[in-house]
């Protein structure tokens, strides 16, 4: 079965929130409370158990390549839908102890709500801060890649709602190509900021969902350099043998004298 | 709509969405096409990608502008402005796409001495009563015309019923304009180009940069980017919206656009024209099959009392022109009588025509609450809107529903105008006491789209079937069962009740079958009838030109016919595109012409301008139009055809004359007909303004729009200490129009969830204001608070020397809901342009101060103080 | 313009981080070419928002980290103990790990999103998680230190025999080493995780929890009676790291440990730091004589032991919510994305 991926583009999106809206509408979650943000346009804040899309709107004093926007200074106001990762080296998964949390026949990263029993690891394990608990629900959710409809043999319902194909959805190895061809593209047209977010590099292995952004990661508070927590399992582990060992040798020597 | 009409010939959008793929530049103006139409934007997108230049020019840099490649900033209201700039540059230097603009508009034809233009009376064109405050409507004909002959007769120009802006004169006139004298070196100083020039001769990138605010050279950025998209190689589109519409001067802001675009070249050409955004899945069906007091279906004029109403030859000669296309008139109004009133219509009783409806005064929607507020209107049926947030003057139309004997209501849910009589703001102030309302209010519940069948046609004139998937709750029910029933019990009442009055109703066919448990009408049954039909044994017709004025013809809406040409051929539910522009893919009225007037897209000769962009074009081997789109012309027409005297119709349109609605065949750049307020665009200000008119300071506004003013809908000078900031309301993507839809369902309302103004760092700085704050917006019908949106996305505009505040106000809510909030257009006035009626929201004056409004009466108290400052 | 600032290497830090911070640097003498600079990447965030999610844990978590550590120690304690025929230590640290394990799985079972579903913890064994590790010690540890007390009871009553004492042996080791690794797996827990200012102190963390387990373990052990050498020196030896912790965590001054010096959550920590730190070992050594000094320096350190707990989950959560917390470990790559350096 090929690799499900997302390839989700800031230069042709438009803001307008049909993944948002979608997702919910199929998944059938709650809303997330009716406080303004006063954050531009976006009044969801993050992803979390009730919000699995997320549009961010950037407005930012810089230009946009070619674009003639300010008057007296540069400005720019750009617009990308934010989504779980699915990661290669997933926190999440490695961190869950009850086994809810999988890797599908899709490759995807899948939270089984039946099995989770809310312990919160997978919380703080999460190098994107996607995955969260439903204080409603008690348990973990994220994301799905809309499993339920791909195993139907349909895409996922964000990008199928979204209207300038700003969600592409298809095999991983391909998207990444098309990721490559659009920023070349964009480079070429004077976007010079324009790049892939895709931490292929880093202990994350890549992900399954990637990102053609412009600027840098953090302006998207995407972590520039994420890391898979479990790689700090070794030195941890040695951390707390050694004081182990050493209040072995403080309790024997205590009896000792 | 007139816009278009008059200088095309139909009131529509010249493409569709999917056609801006192939423009080389594309001008958003007037419009959030990202935010309003983001599905429609895709094909923006697309054009970008294959290298054209997007232009937006606005007041507020919105999502549009976010991805366009040029943004200007505009003062709201200073549109002519900015696009008479863009004709005076193309004039100036000469960008005019010369051989179109001989061949294709009426820029030839010379003018009679009696014009004067504005610029010769100092703002008003020849022709204006100022007694009357409106224009004698055969001021600006072509005149003494050879060949001509008969003389429009006086149409509803000067009439306390006024002129019908969206009726058929508002596209063509009933006089004879062909065979007028012209010069096609275009040089005459009374030819139509001269005076065209001299019109808009101090339309400099100064003055632009002046009174729009936008600086010089982004200006001169935009007009060569543009205006360079012309000529046999290149086209560019004009995309507007409501930013253009919701003006005292609309219609002739979208003109100043038609000429643009008619200089240019680009109309009916692939990837050109003009691009009338209409918002609503279904708007362009509503005026279609009007819900508009003043048009009958298909754009005919609605008799008016004493003009055109004493029988129907009188209205035919009042409206059917001896050439062009809509000699035909006749041939529509007697099948649309036919399929009205069926067997009882006969060429005795002038097929019924006098149990129409006759026009007798202003039924607008602003007409009749102001009526409504003086106690003179009993019931109302409410269907599908909110005018109690969506209203202009929300408050004053609030109050006027207070006066009605009865009201219904039909909706999916309680939404304010149901709830007025003891939710509202006005209930809240001790205005309103619901023990004291004597309407007596029916809530009926209302389907959704799908829970019935029906047709949208969008704004590309589009109809699109859409099939009912789940039956409606309860005792929700369609709109097509409400009417049809209830037409059915009225009529079973009427039968018991022999009186005159009562004929019409009686006379009317009301045979649709009904199915199902809920005895729902068969929807297909009345598509079929619009689409028309042989009266003697309903053999469906496949298109217009077999209606017949004989009386042997039904149709329900001429334009919308071939959209059922056989029994099981619902052409509206097809859904296998085969092309771009989607021919296979629903039904485009016209005849499925998907790019209007797509002669032009031929040179004279009928040859594509070029390979590039050809899209219809003749074919001398089989002796007709052919090509990529459906012509939009007579087949068999040959482009060399040279029409014979005293021919009539569209016999009498040559073969190279694309705009066949017109009586000349040509596109207009001056309107001899049609409109109220002129034949050419000129800038006029606002009802409001910060600045006067720089142009001609005796006519502040358009001299031909209506105040309106009472106490209750009173209005700032311009400019005016108290409320010096300039406001527009809009709407966001999140949201739907009045939120009636859209503030009740949770995913929705998350997204945005509070009432807020977009206001700049400036305005925010020099007030006190803070991002997340709480500040008050007041006009002089109004006050209303919200929260405070501070960006760079707004930014003040140097106007004449001084430094011009803009505010960006969304409209989305009201009392109830998940999430409520004050009615943006409690502040709107309700004011009326000359020809449509439609009220100015964008560039009205108002003042923001920080901090919350007080509550109940006290806001009124805050309001009357602040009004009461001098 | 100063007069005659003090050249050092502070002054020069004090100039990059001004520099880092603002992108210009005002000073006598100071024109750097190409000034004023960009920001650097990492200064910005989306809003200042947080990346990362909060711990949803709740109050239980730091009372079981306390608890299960105590236990834990406990456990080896009576293990030492034993083996240095102290029965009366044996006796009561084995009951202590008893009483501990009774109360630490309710505490876990409380906290969890869906309680009733709490064996699933025991659905599958997964090394790489923390957690996974802690409720299978748990687990084992409860099962330990209850026949552990089981049997030796029995055996104390009489009813010993040769299985009986291989048992009991088996278990009291089993407890122990399974009780060493419940007081320092929480410590893992925490470091193994995206949370900076955790997992930047996962070396410091296990130091941290197990002395604070192994002081409060001698301490309850005093609180019940045992004011003896052994607990005197355990308290000793456990109070003085805590005070070196403490300076450590001060003067370190990382960006990444600001809760634990600044706002309530540094307060938090630094209550915790004095209480078992300073306040415990000062009374240990001057007034190690009287019994009240040391049951109050016993007490003082369980105090400080477990607000340091609440402090560490606290910090966590303070943490998580800045943005610059994150980015600065990261130390992009030039290309913006790619592996950090450690």
């Amino acid at each position: 079965m090929p690799t499900s991926a997302f390839l989700t583009d800031a230069s042709v999106c438009i803001g307008c929130k049909a993944c948002e809206v979608a997702c919910k509408e199929w998944n059938h979650i709650p809303d997330d409370g009716f406080e303004w943000s006063g954050q531009s346009y976006d009044n969801t804040h993050a992803l979390g158990a009730s919000t699995w899309r997320h549009v961010l709107f950037l407005e930012e004093k810089q230009p946009m390549g070619p674009q003639l926007a300010g008057i007296e200074e540069p400005f720019r106001w750009q617009f990308l839908s934010d989504v779980c990762k699915h990661c290669e080296n997933a926190g999440c998964l490695e961190a869950c102890p009850t086994g809810a949390i999988v890797r599908t026949e899709l490759e995807s990263v899948f939270v089984q709500h039946d099995i989770c029993n809310g312990c919160g690891y997978c919380v703080v394990s999460c190098p994107f801060g996607v995955v969260d608990k439903s204080h409603e629900v008690g348990t973990a959710f994220k994301c799905t890649f809309c499993y339920d409809r791909q195993r139907d043999g349909l895409m996922p319902a964000c990008a199928k709602a979204c209207p300038t194909q700003s969600i592409r959805f298809g095999e991983l190895e391909e998207l990444r190509r098309e990721a490559h061809e659009r920023v070349e593209k964009l480079q070429d047209r004077g976007y010079n900021d324009a790049q892939i977010y895709d931490p292929t590099g880093s202990s994350v292995g890549g992900t399954h969902a990637i990102f053609v952004i412009l600027g840098q990661p953090e302006a998207y508070n995407f972590p520039p350099a994420p890391e898979v927590p479990t790689i700090h399992l070794k030195s941890a582990w040695g951390a707390a043998l050694v004081s182990a060992l050493v209040v072995v040798l403080v309790v024997c020597l205590a009896f000792a004298l | 709509m007139p816009g278009l009409g008059t200088s095309f010939g139909r009131g529509g959008a010249t493409l569709g969405p999917s056609d801006l793929v192939n423009s080389d530049a594309i001008l958003i103006m007037g419009s959030n096409m990202a935010e309003n139409h983001p599905v429609g934007f895709q094909w923006v997108i697309e054009a970008r990608e294959r290298g054209a230049t997007v232009i937006h020019v606005d007041p507020r840099f919105s999502r549009t502008s976010a991805m366009a490649d040029i943004w200007a900033p505009l003062r709201a209201g200073s549109d002519i402005l900015f696009l008479g700039g863009l004709i005076h540059y193309v004039l100036e230097n000469k960008k005019d796409f010369r051989e179109y603009v001989i061949h294709y508009t009426n820029a030839s034809i010379i003018l009679p001495e009696e014009f004067k233009d504005t610029e010769d009376l100092g703002g008003v064109f020849s022709g204006w009563d100022a007694k009357n405050r409106s224009y004698d409507s055969n001021a600006w004909l072509y005149g003494a015309c050879v060949g001509g002959g008969r003389v429009a007769p006086k149409s509803a120009g000067r009439h306390s019923g006024r002129h019908s802006g969206h009726c058929k004169d508002g596209a063509g006139a009933a006089a004879d304009l062909g065979n007028c004298e012209c010069d096609p070196t275009l040089s005459h100083p009374r030819c139509v180009y001269q005076v065209l020039k001299k019109h808009y001769s101090r339309y400099t990138p100064e003055l632009v940069e002046r009174f729009c605010g936008v600086p010089r050279e982004r200006f001169l950025k935009i007009a060569e980017t543009f205006c360079s998209a012309s000529g046999p190689e290149k086209t560019g589109a004009i995309c507007y919206a409501l930013g253009w519409t919701q003006q005292s001067k609309g219609p002739q802001i979208i003109r100043a656009a038609a000429i643009l675009q008619l200089l240019l070249g680009n109309v009916g050409r692939p990837g050109g024209g003009i691009l009338a955004l209409r918002g609503h899945a279904s708007i362009q069906g509503s005026t279609d099959i009007p819900t508009l007091y003043d048009i009958l279906p298909g754009y005919l004029a609605m008799p008016n009392l004493g003009l055109d109403s004493k029988n129907l030859a009188d209205y035919v000669a009042t409206h059917r022109d001896p050439t062009g296309w809509w000699w035909n008139f006749d041939k529509y109004i007697v099948s649309l009588l036919k399929a009205y009133y069926g067997e009882e219509a006969k060429k005795e009783n002038d097929w019924g025509f006098n149990w129409l409806p006759r026009v007798t005064g202003d039924h607008s929607h602003q007409g009749y609450f102001l009526e409504m507020l003086d106690g003179k209107v009993e019931g109302l049926f409410v269907m599908g809107q909110n005018p109690a947030v969506a209203g202009p003057n929300s408050r004053l139309e609030r109050k006027a529903l207070s006066k009605l004997k009865w009201l219904v209501v039909r909706d999916m849910v309680e939404l304010e105008t149901a709830s007025f009589w003891y939710d509202s703001p006005e209930v809240e102030r001790g205005e309103l006491r619901p023990e004291e309302i004597a309407t007596e209010v029916f809530l009926l519940p209302a389907a959704g789209h799908a829970e019935k069948d029906g047709c949208f046609t969008n704004t590309q004139r589009l109809l699109q079937w859409h099939q009912k998937a789940v039956d409606p709750p309860g005792d929700a029910r369609s709109e097509t069962w409400f009417m049809f029933h209830l037409g059915r019990r009225l009529k079973e009442k009427a039968k018991q009740d022999p009186r005159p009055r009562n004929a019409g109703l009686s006379a009317l066919t009301w045979d649709y079958s009904v199915e199902g448990t809920m005895q729902e009408p068969k929807v297909e049954e009345v598509l079929q009838e619009i689409n028309g039909y042989q009266v003697d044994d309903h053999t469906l017709v496949t298109g217009f030109t077999e209606l017949k004025a004989d009386g042997s013809t039904a149709c329900g809406c001429w334009i919308y016919s071939g959209v059922f040409p056989r029994p099981g051929e619902n052409r509206a539910n097809q859904r296998n595109s085969q092309d771009l522009w989607g021919h296979g893919w629903g039904f485009a009225w016209p005849a499925d012409r998907r790019i209007l007037y797509n002669r032009a897209s031929a040179r004279p000769d009928g040859r594509p301008w070029s390979e590039r962009k050809k899209l219809v074009w003749w074919d001398e081997q089989k002796k007709e139009w052919t090509g990529l789109d459906v012509p939009d012309f007579a087949r068999t027409k040959a482009p060399n055809y040279q029409p014979p005297k005293h021919a009539e119709g569209d016999e009498a349109l040559a073969g190279d004359k694309p705009f066949i609605l017109h009586p000349d065949g040509t596109g207009w750049i001056f309107a001899p007909k049609g409109l109220a307020d002129g034949p050419l665009p000129t800038h006029y200000e606002g009802l409001e303004a910060p600045v006067g008119n720089p142009l001609y300071p005796d006519r502040q506004s358009n001299p031909a729009a209506m105040r309106d003013e009472r106490p209750e809908n009173r209005y700032a000078s311009s400019p005016d200490d108290r409320f010096p900031y300039v406001m527009s309301t809009y709407r966001l993507t999140e949201h739907h129009t009045s939120g009636a839809m859209s503030r009740m369902l949770p995913h929705l309302a998350e997204l945005q969830p509070e009432f807020f103004c977009e206001i700049s760092p400036e305005l925010a700085s020099e007030r006190g204001i803070e991002n997340g704050g709480w500040v008050t917006v007041m006009t002089p019908r109004g006050i209303v608070e919200a929260r405070a949106l501070v960006t760079r996305r707004m930014r003040p505009l140097l106007i004449d020397g001084k430094m011009v505040h803009q505010v960006g106000v969304p409209y989305h809510w009201g009392s109830r809901g998940l999430v409520k909030g004050d009615s943006a257009n409690d502040l709107v006035a309700i004011s009326e342009e000359p020809n449509v009626r439609i009220m100015e929201a964008k560039g009205i004056l108002c003042d923001v101060s920080p901090g919350r409004r007080a509550r109940g009466k006290a806001a009124l108290d805050q309001l009357n103080a602040h009004l009461g400052r001098k | 313009m100063a007069a005659n600032p003090k050249i050092s290497e502070d002054r020069l830090d004090a100039l990059r981080e001004e520099a880092a911070r603002t992108g210009n640097v005002q000073d006598h003498g100071i024109v750097p070419v190409g000034g004023p600079f960009p920001k650097p990447a990492s200064a910005m965030s989306y809003h200042g928002n947080p990346v990362l999610k909060p711990p949803t844990w709740t109050w239980q978590v730091p009372l079981y980290f306390f608890i299960g550590g105590v236990a834990g120690i406990s456990a080896l304690i009576a293990l030492v103990a034993h083996l240095f025929g102290n029965a009366g230590m044996l006796r009561t640290g084995l009951w202590i790990g008893f009483a501990g394990a009774l109360i630490s799985a309710p505490l876990l079972i409380a906290d969890l999103g869906r309680p009733a579903r709490f064996l699933n913890m025991l659905r599958v064994f997964k090394l790489r998680s923390a957690m996974s590790v802690g409720a299978w010690t748990l687990a084992g540890f409860s099962s330990a230190v209850g026949l552990a007390v089981v049997c030796h009871e029995l055996i104390l009553a009489g009813y010993g025999n040769d299985f009986l004492l291989v048992l009991v042996w088996a278990a009291e080791i089993f407890a122990a080493l399974s009780g060493l690794i419940l007081a320092s797996y929480t410590s893992v827990l925490l470091g193994v995780t995206a949370i900076p200012v955790w997992s930047e102190n996962r070396k410091l963390v296990p130091v941290v929890f197990l002395t604070g387990a192994l002081g409060s373990a001698a301490a309850v052990l005093e609180l019940l009676g045992f004011l003896v050498p052994v607990t005197q020196f355990i308290g000793i030896v456990a109070g003085a790291v805590e005070i070196v912790i403490a300076i450590m965590i001060e003067l370190r001054g990382r960006y990444v440990d600001r809760p634990l010096r600044e706002g309530t959550v540094g307060w938090l920590t630094r209550a915790g730091a004095a209480l078992a730190g300073p306040a415990s070992l000062l009374l240990r050594l001057f007034s190690g004589h009287s019994s009240v000094a040391r049951y109050v320096a016993a007490v003082c350190f369980v105090i400080g032991a477990l607000i340091s707990r609440y402090a560490w989950i606290a910090a966590g959560r303070v943490s998580s919510r800045d943005p610059q917390a994150l980015f600065r470990i990261q130390r992009p790559a030039p290309n913006g994305i790619g592996p950090a350096r450690h």
